[in-house]
């Protein structure tokens, strides 16, 4: 059965990391704002490892996410751990152009 | 033998508005024996109905846990559609928040088929709204095909996602009666390189 939403967040020497977990749609939106509180640093890194899936209204978050963090607080952001599903749906909907992966 | 997996959007059947027959999609999903029928009643269902179809197709290999992650989105994404797209004040604005979940109303009815033959899903829902119109189909799958801007903010991506991911894909539509969206996935062989 899907497994909701949630985030875990750590601070490394070099950036910082959110491993992501679940279902990312309409009800990971306040975790997605709560989330982007806690990044200070220069660099951030998503790992989407133990993400299941990600329907429209999840990709409308996260790139409302990586707006935030690479346009407008110029912040370097990282994907990795990604599926071959979910990328296919972040190369169809630009979130590639906001972020690179890393593998 | 397996095709390799498909680069781009479903052979598309539009059928369109039609005011002058009764709802039902005959040659394009037609009833047969093994034609599973959902009376879909709350958004709380859904995580049931997506288990269940991905545990028809099964992960024995790759290909078909493929096949599985694709029919668990069309799922999410075509009742999310019926739950809350459908549903339409007078001025045409979303009724429903979806953020929160939902029962249907005693004159709403949420209708999911699917069928799997071992190599082809069928999946359909139809929804007792009808709002849909021909020229909103059009119009999401032309904007999210041709926009490169990444714009969180974009309609249609549901839609989009369903016109790309399903190898045959259909909308029929009765104006303010109902809207049928279905179509079908091939199981085939995943790529190995996770790119388009």
């Amino acid at each position: 059965m899907d497994k909701p939403f949630s985030f875990v967040f750590h601070k490394g020497p070099l950036h910082e990391i959110v491993h992501l977990a679940g279902v990312i749609d309409a009800q990971a939106e306040a975790h997605f704002e709560e989330l982007q509180k806690k990044i200070n640093g220069n660099a951030v890194v998503f790992d989407f490892s133990q993400v299941g899936r990600i329907n429209s209204m999840g990709i409308a978050l996260i790139l409302r996410c990586l707006k935030r963090l690479a346009s407008e607080r110029k912040i370097t952001v990282q994907l990795q751990g990604l599926n071959q599903m979910n990328a296919m749906l972040f190369k169809m909907s630009g979130v590639f152009l906001l972020a690179k992966e890393v593998r | 033998m397996l095709e390799a997996e498909k680069h781009g959007p479903a052979t598309m059947v539009f059928v369109g508005t039609a005011n002058d027959v009764s709802p039902g999609l005959e040659g394009l999903f037609p009833d047969s024996a093994d034609t599973v029928v959902r009376q879909v009643m709350s958004t709380s269902d859904k995580p049931a109905l997506i288990e269940e179809v991905t545990l028809l197709i099964g992960e024995f290999d790759e290909d078909h846990a493929l096949l599985g992650q694709k029919a668990a989105l069309m799922l999410d994404e075509m009742l999310e559609n019926a739950f809350y797209a459908a549903p339409r004040t007078p001025e045409g604005k979303p009724r429903y928040d979806q953020r929160l979940p939902r029962t249907i109303g005693k004159d709403e009815q949420v209708l999911l088929r699917y069928r799997y033959d071992g190599i082809r899903l069928f999946l359909e829902v139809r929804d007792s709204w009808g709002s849909l119109t021909q020229g909103q189909v059009f119009s999401y799958l032309a904007v999210n095909t041709q926009e490169k801007e990444p714009d969180p903010e974009r309609t249609g991506r549901g839609l989009f996602f369903m016109w790309w991911m399903f190898d045959h894909f259909y909308v029929r539509i009765y104006p303010g009666q109902e809207t049928a969206i279905g179509g079908s996935l091939l199981l085939q062989k995943a790529r190995s390189d996770s790119k388009l």
